[in-house]
């Protein structure tokens, strides 16, 4: 495969806030789990590897991730989605307001990065945790979401 | 919903969430403190008392969000001077170090004084989260505006200037038009605990 198509397969394409939302949806019956990161976020750099090795082993849940990146760092991310292969899709954010999508991903959301944001089968949001979290902060929430399934 | 209802503790490889029972909400009082600007010099906010505005900016030196408004936040500095507005950078990162902020606020042409937040306690009582981060102070030290400087990082697509739109309110004695915004921006990186 060229280069420039392994480049293509990494970015899933755009969302709007709506679009998160929308996608989540789409995942109805299996949790999810939403992360919101940027490249030049460091903390959101550091725990990548983690997320991407959670999802490869809960292959019970569908996870989604969302560059807050601008669209003329594109590039940098495609870089950066090609060196890590993640198991998940990767979305950017849509061109807009930075507000808008905010609102539009979560109004509880401050718009600080990274953000993971987990939701039950039924696209119910059991957690939001904002700023830096480790591997266990999220299979913790994912674990209220089986709490909720009972 | 503010920018800054959670304080993020970053340590190594660890972060914790705790609500922000120190975050400052519109109306507060500024209650003044003293920090030592980049060359050392102790800066007192109680000798800002008399300025029809003080804008406190949490900013960075490597963030490259924070850095997207260094021309906007210089430019406006020396714009609202002018009018009586006095503005103070506040750099609370663990990381960066007093030489760091003293050399990017002269390659940036800040004529604003850059205060380092040593142990990143004035962050934790505002709250501040993220970089660039403002809070608008009117003449009497109430707080009047918190959240971005406008809507577009990139500066290409402004079409909400929130600072400016809340000095001018402030110094038109009128209400600000929208006293709280959001933002994208680099965590605050802070010591860990």
């Amino acid at each position: 495969m060229s280069p420039l198509l392994l480049l293509a397969a990494v970015l899933a394409g755009q969302l709007d806030g709506a679009g998160v939302g929308r996608t989540v949806a789409a995942h109805r019956g299996r949790p999810v789990v939403v992360t919101l990161w940027a490249t030049w976020c460091e903390p959101c750099v550091k725990e990548f590897p983690e997320l991407a090795a959670l999802a490869r082993e809960r292959k019970d849940v569908a996870f989604v991730s969302v560059s807050i990146d601008e669209e003329s760092d594109r590039s940098t991310v495609e870089k950066f989605l090609s060196q890590r292969r993640p198991p998940f899709p990767v979305y950017m954010k849509a061109p807009g307001p930075d507000q808008a999508f905010i609102d539009g991903v979560d109004r509880e959301w401050s718009g600080v990065v990274p953000a993971t944001l987990v939701y039950d089968r039924d696209g119910r949001r059991v957690a939001l945790l904002q700023g830096e979290h480790t591997r266990a902060d999220i299979e913790k929430a994912l674990a209220r979401t089986q709490a909720a399934a009972r | 919903m503010s920018l800054a209802r959670l304080a993020v503790i970053a340590t190594v490889g660890l972060a914790v969430a705790l609500p922000a029972a120190g975050a400052v909400a519109i109306g507060e009082k500024l209650q003044p403190f003293k920090l030592n600007d980049a060359t050392g010099k102790t800066v007192d906010l109680a000798g800002l008392q008399g300025k029809k505005a003080v804008v406190l900016m949490f900013i960075a030196t490597q963030c490259p969000v924070s850095n997207a408004y260094n021309e906007r936040m210089a430019a406006l500095s020396h714009e609202y001077a002018a009018k009586g507005v006095a503005f103070v950078g506040i750099n609370s990162n663990r990381q960066e170090s007093v030489e760091e902020i003293a050399g990017h606020a002269a390659q940036h042409g800040f004529a604003f004084p850059v205060l380092k937040d040593v142990g990143n306690v004035q962050a934790d009582h505002f709250g501040a989260q993220v970089t660039p981060e403002i809070y608008v102070y009117d003449q009497g030290w109430v707080l009047r505006y918190h959240g971005r400087i406008d809507d577009d990082r990139s500066g290409a697509n402004v079409k909400s200037q929130d600072l400016r739109n809340a000095l001018d309110a402030v110094l038109a004695g009128k209400a600000v038009p929208v006293a709280e915004t959001k933002a994208f921006g680099c965590t605050i990186k802070r010591v860990a605990q």
